[in-house]
């Protein structure tokens, strides 16, 4: 026997079972899937052959839409703001050099939660009157005090910035050593008024309806916003700590030759850094998209504590219509809706590669 | 910071001196560690504050304290006397056969106002809601007694809302609270509640525990538990997760059968990744043979399709095996492509020449595998096994589509659902819904604690990706 068919026979034996669980679970599932979108179908009775009816009643169904419309604002709000929140804080603790090991271990935990756990942890924080509303509620009774504060710190950084001008050069206007006197002057004014009586404290009751509620803000439910933050929250540190081990792969001495060079701090940042990154930003934005447009578990939790309309993505309407409450289940709404996603994502990934790759060859 | 162009700076003016710019990088560095604190105060933050409201009595209460009897050390000994004197069980507290508890409470009152000895009785309460009431079989009240022992009297300064202190008079009075005598052989009882009636014009100043809620304008004040003993006390809320679910036909605890399926499933689906991905990883890293590109090429593909796309066959697929309600319908239907990915991103920076030398001494691919490649890939196993492990943990969808009844073959992440539903509303038991969420938490908690060094590692993060 040569040795080549001996490497051919072992290599399918020891692919085998993962061979059979890919064909059986994944590449047959699809198949079948893509057939039942075409084919009228409850579970029970035999699948009959319908066309392209059950697309056409997607595109009618005023709750796909909806799921659509939410699902691609979610992926691209949430997309976003984790990319760019994990690599600000990236930075952030990469100079905060005596940290790095406690964070490691601190910005772990939320990404070893379950999203069960997690969302029941932000249900309750996000209560009718919960500690979120609470939060908002003392923000609002100390609204003068705030305001007085920011007012104050920046009068008390101006003044400081311009007098030392007078006689000094290159002082900027965020000299960190006049922003944290400033702070502390700002406090201590804000104190001073707060203990003499000057600024009123407002007193609220309120309570707000941040999951079971109809209202939109811009493009989304209010309820996918509140979601949208729980996950930025959950998933933030996990890709954090990808940017993390990405900046300790850069070379200091490129940062050392650009600031003898003359480069500030912001053209270090854009033109060693932001390069530097570009595969890990990659992985990281390519996770992002697949999780976000995949979100399903948050959703299902929230159950009836919020309106089917402001919580439903295209993941949650599926499930739905396979298996609704109450009623006899559509499987061909939901294997054609679920076509849609896995085409949308495939898309998505696809346009992003191919952006990605072309600003690499830049 | 930004520097200074050079039409900024006129010559009169002179550069910051040295111990002016040492001034700066520290502030700088100042501000770094604040804003570093910040954040890591509001991530875990959130944490502790949910993990603090899962301990109260009432996790909405408003406004939220921070000085709770489940956080007041002088609280956790009273506790501890009161399950001692109750069951002789200073943990876990409760009420058996030959118990006497003294529970004394003190009231104050403004001078000249008389202090009248309260009301006092063992309530018929059921605790709870639901199915834990329908259970309940002892009540305290059928078993316990409670009769004044002893009172007295004393004065203490209060400082009214001027600011000037006043006398007010106190008067403390000593319950005893008894088994009964004629109920000798009764059972021992998890809970002792007590409800003290007094008129408005005295308020409660002192008691070992904290009453659990006062009502009608602060006349009733009543405790749920006055045995608690000092965990009974710390952990109420979860001790009733694990009771109060439970299975009305069996009384089982159904929070505990869904913590064994979950941890059956998890066991299952980390042994079954390890021998799948282990070979296939092996055999695309190193074998050549046809179709090897074809296998990887729906391995990527697989990462990036979601479960909802393939859920309807693989149910039914499940279902026409009767393997629904399984938990093999769950171990299995995962495709482990990340593993996969790992282990031959692993093998790959594996060193050819010790395999060569194997196979040309005689042994076959198989014997190389067992006996030289996988002794060697600890490391790969491990972070495998952790992140298998992990995944199948909290799985949220195969579980919801493959296992719907009976209540108790669900997995503890199904089981946060049902427990939202039954408890989590507007006003809603919030104390069980917390207490499980983080109940379902301590296996991987105790996972990554064991292997942290392992799962924060740049491997791990590879995996991720």
């Amino acid at each position: 026997m040569s040795r080549t068919s001996s490497e051919e026979r072992s290599g399918w034996l020891f692919v085998l079972p993962f061979t059979i669980s890919m064909a059986l679970f994944f590449v047959y599932a699809i198949v079948r899937t893509a057939f039942y979108s075409f084919a009228d179908y409850d579970l029970f009775k035999a699948p009959g052959f319908v066309g392209l009816s059950n697309y056409a009643a997607l595109i009618s169904d005023e709750l796909f839409l909806i799921a659509l419309r939410n699902t691609i604002g979610f992926s691209i709000l949430v997309t976003t703001v984790q990319t760019v929140l994990a690599l600000a804080l990236a930075v952030l603790v990469n100079h905060a050099v005596r940290a790095r090991g406690l964070v490691r271990t601190v910005f772990y935990l939320p990404s070893i939660m379950s999203s069960a756990a997690m969302t029941l942890i932000f249900l309750w924080l996000f209560q009718r009157d919960g500690f979120m509303t609470a939060i908002v509620s003392v923000v609002l009774a100390y609204r003068h005090h705030i305001l007085l504060f920011f007012v104050g710190f920046t009068a008390l950084q101006g003044v400081l910035v311009l007098n030392a001008r007078r006689t000094y050069e290159g002082v900027s206007i965020f000299d960190p050593f006049f922003l944290l006197i400033a702070a502390i002057g700002a406090l201590a004014l804000v104190g001073a008024c707060g203990l003499a009586g000057l600024l009123p404290v407002f007193d609220n009751h309120l309570r707000i309806s941040w999951l079971n509620t109809q209202r939109h803000f811009l493009f989304m439910p209010v309820t996918l916003w509140s979601v949208a933050l729980m996950n930025v929250f959950t998933t933030v540190p996990t890709l954090m700590l990808l940017f993390l081990a990405g900046l300790q792969s850069i070379p200091s001495a490129l940062y050392d030759a650009a600031e003898i060079d003359g480069a500030n701090a912001f053209q270090r940042f854009r033109h060693i850094t932001v390069p530097a990154l570009r595969p890990v930003t990659f992985a990281v934005v390519t996770m992002g998209i697949i999780g976000t447009l995949q979100m399903f578990d948050q959703v299902a939790i929230l159950g009836d504590a919020a309106p089917l309309a402001s919580r439903v993505t295209l993941a949650y309407y599926v499930y739905e219509n396979a298996f609704p409450a109450g009623a006899s289940s559509r499987i061909g709404m939901a294997s054609a809706a679920a076509l849609v996603l896995g085409i949308l994502t495939i898309a998505v990934v696809y346009v992003q590669k191919s952006i990605g790759v072309r600003e690499r060859g830049d | 910071m930004a520097r200074v162009t050079a039409a900024d700076a006129s010559p009169s003016r002179r550069r910051l001196p040295a111990g002016a710019l040492r001034r700066r990088q520290l502030a700088a560095s100042a501000w770094l560690y604040l804003i570093f604190l910040a954040v890591a105060a509001i991530m875990a933050g959130a944490f502790v504050l949910a993990f603090m409201a899962s301990l109260k009595v009432d996790p909405l209460e408003r406004p939220f304290r921070f000085h709770f009897d489940q956080l007041n050390p002088a609280a956790w000994i009273a506790a501890a006397r009161l399950g001692q004197e109750g069951a002789d069980d200073a943990l876990w507290g409760g009420l058996s056969p030959g118990a006497k508890v003294d529970f004394s409470v003190t009231y104050a009152a403004p001078a000249g106002t008389t202090i009248v000895e309260p009301r006092a009785e063992i309530p018929r309460r059921r605790p709870g809601s639901g199915v834990a009431a329908a259970l309940m079989r002892y009540y305290a009240a059928d078993y316990a007694s409670i009769a004044l022992k002893t009172s007295s009297s004393a004065m203490m300064q209060v400082r009214d809302e001027t600011g000037i202190l006043q006398a007010w008079q106190t008067r403390t009075f000593v319950y005893e609270i008894t088994y009964r005598r004629d109920r000798q052989n009764g059972p021992r009882i998890e809970r002792t509640p007590l409800n003290l009636t007094a008129p408005p014009s005295q308020t409660l100043v002192d008691s070992p525990i904290s009453p659990s809620r006062a009502e009608r304008r602060g006349r009733l004040l009543s405790w749920d538990n006055i045995t608690p003993g000092a965990l009974g006390l710390i952990f109420n809320n979860y001790r009733r997760v694990i009771n109060e679910t439970a299975d009305l036909q069996t009384g089982k605890s159904l929070f505990g059968s869904w913590l064994v399926n979950s941890f059956v499933i998890a066991i299952g689906r980390l042994l079954l990744t390890l021998v799948v991905a282990s070979l296939a990883g092996y055999a695309l890293a190193r074998l050549k043979f046809r179709g090897s590109r074809l296998l990887f090429a729906a391995l990527l593909f697989s990462m990036t399709i979601p479960a909802q796309v393939t859920f309807v066959s693989n149910y039914l697929i499940f279902r026409d095996l009767s393997l629904l309600n399984t938990p093999w319908a769950v171990i299995v239907v995962v495709v482990a492509s990340a593993n996969v990915l790992l282990m031959k991103q692993f093998f790959e920076g594996f060193p050819r020449e010790i395999e060569e030398a194997a196979i040309v001494d005689g042994a076959n691919r198989f014997q190389v595998f067992w006996k030289i490649i996988l002794p060697n890939a600890r490391p790969a196993l491990l972070v495998n096994a952790i992140l298998a492990f992990q995944g199948a943990w909290n799985d949220f969808f195969w579980p919801l589509v493959l296992i719907t009844s009976p209540p108790e073959a669900l997995t503890v992440q199904v089981g946060l659902l049902s427990l939202r539903r039954s408890f989590g509303g507007a006003q809603g038991d919030w104390g069980l819904v917390l207490a499980g969420a983080f109940l379902s938490v301590v296996p991987v908690l105790i996972l990554f604690a064991l292997f942290q060094r392992h799962i924060v590692s740049t491997e791990f993060t590879k995996g991720i990706t």
